[in-house]
């Protein structure tokens, strides 16, 4: 039995998921019409911007930063054998492409992936739409990019 | 200003902070969404940790639209959860403008290996040189487009 199907590992996932579902229910990131309202920058000068999603952000990073901070002091993660430290370092020409075109793709709808799964939850018309789309856009980016995980690692490192 | 929500949205983001927090010091894993999601299927080898995930995370959003009723969208207490409609006067259906965000936002997240929670969250959390790349791109570019298509 590897680590990652040990119960306290998966009870780590699960309530970790709890959370996160819970805090984009609370933080109302679940509405894609609030996300959309923080990026329409030209509703600043009407006073008509949403700014929430700064007030989301921000201190979801400012807790995990104290937990990165944590963790660098420690061998290994409490229920498995080591950090899985991203393996990618240099910025490379998939990363801004992918960055750009995951822009546009939030911008038509106002759904980034975590509220897309969230939303489940709320099932609104089309969601499931969307989902395939998702999932294929994902399967048909990782047939194109890497072309060999190797080669994209000695690339982006 | 009529939607702005500082308060719930700081709670909230304290609760996303935790559940990055909690998977990486319990588990090593970088809690990015759109990367546990791309990697439930083959060719990625399923780990059953991720199915794990993200069934809590959706029944995460299901209890506590139970729990705090009225927060604003979803669950009994709040206005039905909608998806946004495509541009208005455009001649698109709106299935199919869904369906090509979703098909952008799945295939630019895979090649730019992350999105909102990966690089937004855990990888300016990081200090990654590659995710504030990454967060500064796709934000300006969404900015730019809702402006272009003005879908608000």
């Amino acid at each position: 039995m590897t680590a990652s199907t040990r119960l306290p590992y998966l009870a780590t996932a699960a309530l970790s998921g709890l959370l996160f579902g819970a805090g984009l229910y609370v933080s109302q990131m679940v509405d894609p019409l609030k996300v959309l309202r923080f990026l329409d920058f030209t509703a600043i000068p009407s006073g008509g911007w949403d700014p929430s999603l700064a007030f989301v952000i921000v201190p979801a990073i400012a807790v995990m930063f104290v937990a990165v901070r944590i963790g660098r002091r420690r061998n290994a993660p409490v229920f498995a054998s080591e950090f899985n430290e991203p393996e990618f370092h240099h910025i490379d020409a998939p990363l801004v492409l992918g960055a750009a075109l995951f822009g546009i793709g939030w911008g038509m709808s106002g759904i980034c992936p975590g509220p897309a799964i969230a939303l489940i939850a709320f099932w609104p018309p089309d969601l499931l739409v969307f989902l395939v789309a998702m999932f294929i856009g994902s399967y048909a980016g990782a047939l194109v990019i890497p072309s060999g995980h190797d080669r994209r690692l000695a690339l982006a490192r | 200003m009529d939607s702005f929500s500082p308060i719930p949205a700081l709670a909230g983001g304290v609760l996303i902070g935790l559940a990055s927090a909690l998977l990486w010091l319990g588990n090593g894993r970088i809690a990015g969404i759109s990367g546990l999601f791309g990697q439930l299927l083959p060719p990625a080898r399923t780990e059953i940790w991720r199915l794990v995930f993200l069934v809590a995370l959706v029944l995460g959003a299901l209890a506590a639209s139970c729990r705090l009723p009225g927060v604003g969208v979803g669950g009994a207490g709040g206005r039905p959860a909608r998806l946004a409609a495509r541009p208005a006067g455009g001649s698109v259906p709106a299935p199919l403008w869904i369906a090509v965000s979703g098909l952008l936002i799945g295939f630019g997240t895979k090649i730019g290996n992350g999105c909102t929670s990966g690089h937004g969250v855990c990888g300016l959390a990081r200090l990654s040189k590659r995710s504030f790349v990454a967060v500064g791109v796709f934000f300006a570019v969404a900015i730019v487009t809702v402006t272009l298509t003005g879908i608000v």
